[in-house]
């Protein structure tokens, strides 16, 4: 049995976060807009209080969101760096590989190498 | 209601393998910024928050508000490059650094009293900050700029 016993990275917290469609849901509607209460967000989904505030706090944990206390209550907002850094790290290293064996392609076909 | 995705507070957090120190020069002197922030040179002083292009324009030129280095730095923020930008309300953007175990730091930007500037939270937002923070952890953790 393999065991990992590495410290799990940020990666993986963003991606398992990610990997729901009620967490993609609150961040889409933190996208729109942005500082809202648990009342808020709760109103908006089909879900007791008890689960969205479980999906928040995964959210939290990946940094996807952030609180801030305003008086008496507390504010979501959204943190769109982490996947920002899983763009860079990810998605841009293989679409850059893509785009550079096409411009190869081209170079050999067009007879210009 | 506007469909700008631009909020009139918008925050943005990241942890960086940097000192308190390292991320305070990042941020404050324009031989660091110029390496990550679209290339502007950037002097903060405890009066004066001074962003000029390569070549010398002024991009941004305002009053600093806290400087505590190198926990929290805020500023004014206008942008000075584009006439529309430069004709909105001046807004507000808060710097802050909490070292944490490790040799790891918590960097926080938050940029508020965006009310009166709906043309510059358009434009922050989306891949403004998020660009400008995550070249500044790449930079400052490997040394290189993340665009060449």
């Amino acid at each position: 049995m393999v065991t990992y016993d590495h410290r799990v990275t940020d990666d993986d917290l963003v991606f398992k976060a990610l990997a729901d469609p009620t967490r993609r849901h609150l961040l889409d509607r933190l996208f729109e807009r942005d500082g809202r209460t648990l009342t808020e967000l709760e109103s908006e989904l089909e879900m007791t209080r008890f689960g969205v505030m479980k999906h928040l706090r995964v959210l939290e944990d990946a940094g996807l969101v952030v609180t801030r206390r305003q008086g008496r209550e507390k504010l979501h907002f959204l943190n769109p760096v982490p996947i920002r850094l899983i763009h860079d790290r990810w998605i841009d290293k293989y679409a850059e590989r893509r785009v550079s064996a096409l411009s190869e392609l081209k170079t050999r076909l067009e007879g210009r190498r | 209601m506007t469909t700008t995705v631009g909020q009139t507070t918008q925050v943005y957090q990241v942890f960086i393998k940097a000192s308190a120190e390292q991320i305070w020069d990042a941020i404050t002197r324009p031989e660091w910024t110029a390496r990550y922030f679209h290339g502007a040179r950037i002097t903060v002083t405890p009066e004066h928050y001074d962003s000029r292009s390569a070549d010398g324009d002024v991009w941004g030129d305002s009053a600093v508000e806290v400087f505590d280095p190198p926990r929290k730095l805020v500023h004014g923020w206008r942008s000075l490059y584009d006439p529309e930008l430069a004709a909105e309300d001046e807004s507000r953007v808060t710097w802050e650094i909490d070292e944490e175990e490790n040799g790891v730091c918590l960097l926080t930007v938050t940029h508020d009293r965006l009310e009166g500037a709906p043309k510059t939270a358009a434009g922050v937002s989306g891949t403004g900050w998020t660009g400008v923070i995550s070249a500044l952890k790449t930079l400052l953790e490997t040394g290189a700029p993340l665009y060449r």
